[in-house]
């Protein structure tokens, strides 16, 4: 579970779909009902937030720094603190909502066939927000270039606007619904914004890190009361790290020039097949 | 935008924001909440966005020049 969800988390396939479908269909005793299944969910995803936090060390120095210094201020003067300020601006609405509508989610995650119809409405979503970014792309002529040539005349996330910082913030609430990825919806907000592919996923990646990091302050706790094989989980999270980490060093690589169509392509096949499976009794 | 008006507005929903959130901790307020009992999850929300609108109100306070 550890590796599955660390190697599924930043890629945009819904690592919370997964870790619901794939115990389901493997008969795996997991129980999504049960009430130390979502803290276990978050003690995984501790384990990836803390792969963002030594991947992006240097630059979560800056942006701490800069946040301060901003916020001291009244006023930003560099790039570290507009991304600090940005950050700020995108996590809150995740977190409102995440807080607020916390009871209604978790009655979800106990539905495999719920997280299957997700993951395909995600592989839709991601092929969308191509076809989107393939037009912004035809309407400064960049279709004859090569796609390195065409990221470029993109932005960097220091550059988004902090009305879309909100909105891909507000899209990271998507993702409490098991099977609609969080690196995916805030990747492809990005793209809406008009940035590059590998800067839409490093926008992404910090956007995630407090939300995990604040959703495992308080989830995390209630594993001690639950009598849960707590060695387990913590070596299960230190699995998730290290795949998140491996994971993360992929996909910036990838986004150089990759596009989300192939996972998008994924979800809808793996989406399919899990409910043709879970239909027949699998 | 610089107004100062809009800075105060953004300090007085900072206080109410620290307010709510003593509310929720000490469990003498259940909106939107699971049931009765003290929730610090949402007084935890409710600091961060009273930080940040004491940020957007400093933001928003005109600078006078030095």
């Amino acid at each position: 579970m550890g590796l599955l969800q660390g190697a599924t988390e930043l890629f945009p396939i819904s690592s919370l779909g997964h870790a619901v479908l794939v115990p389901s269909l493997l008969h795996w005793s997991f129980k999504q009902s049960d009430p130390s299944f979502v803290p276990f969910l978050v003690l995984l995803h501790l384990g990836t937030a803390s792969a963002l936090l030594v991947l992006y060390r240097r630059q979560w120095v800056e942006i701490i720094r800069g946040f301060f210094t901003a916020a001291i201020r009244g006023e930003m003067r560099n790039d570290s603190e507009r991304l600090a300020m940005l950050l700020l601006v995108g996590t809150i609405p995740a977190a409102v909502l995440g807080v607020y509508l916390e009871i209604r989610i978790k009655a979800l995650f106990a539905s495999p066939s719920q997280a299957a119809g997700f993951l395909i409405a995600n592989g839709f979503l991601m092929l969308g927000f191509e076809v989107l970014r393939r037009r912004a792309e035809r309407r400064v002529a960049l279709t004859s270039e090569s796609r390195v040539d065409q990221e470029a005349h993109f932005a960097s996330a220091e550059r988004i606007s902090f009305r879309a910082a909100a909105v891909v913030g507000a899209c990271q609430a998507l993702a409490f619904l098991p099977g609609i990825s969080r690196s995916g919806v805030t990747i492809g907000g990005g793209l809406l914004a008009g940035l590059r592919h590998e800067e839409a996923a490093r926008f992404s990646f910090l956007l995630a890190t407090p939300v995990i990091l604040g959703a495992g302050i308080v989830e995390v706790p209630q594993l001690f009361s639950s009598g849960v094989p707590l060695a387990e989980y913590l070596g299960a999270a230190v699995l998730s790290g290290l795949a998140a980490y491996a994971s993360a060093r992929f996909l910036l690589r990838y986004f150089r020039s990759g596009r989300l169509d192939p996972y998008g392509w994924y979800c809808i096949v793996a989406g399919l097949a899990s409910l043709a499976l879970l239909h027949f009794g699998w | 935008m610089k107004s100062g008006p809009v800075a105060v507005g953004l300090g007085i929903l900072g206080v109410v924001c620290i307010v709510l959130a003593v509310l929720y901790a000490i469990g003498a307020l259940q909106l939107f909440t699971s049931g009765p009992g003290n929730h610090y999850k949402h007084a935890i929300l409710l600091i961060v966005l009273a930080v940040a609108s004491f940020v957007a109100a400093n933001f928003a306070r005109p600078k006078t020049a030095t």
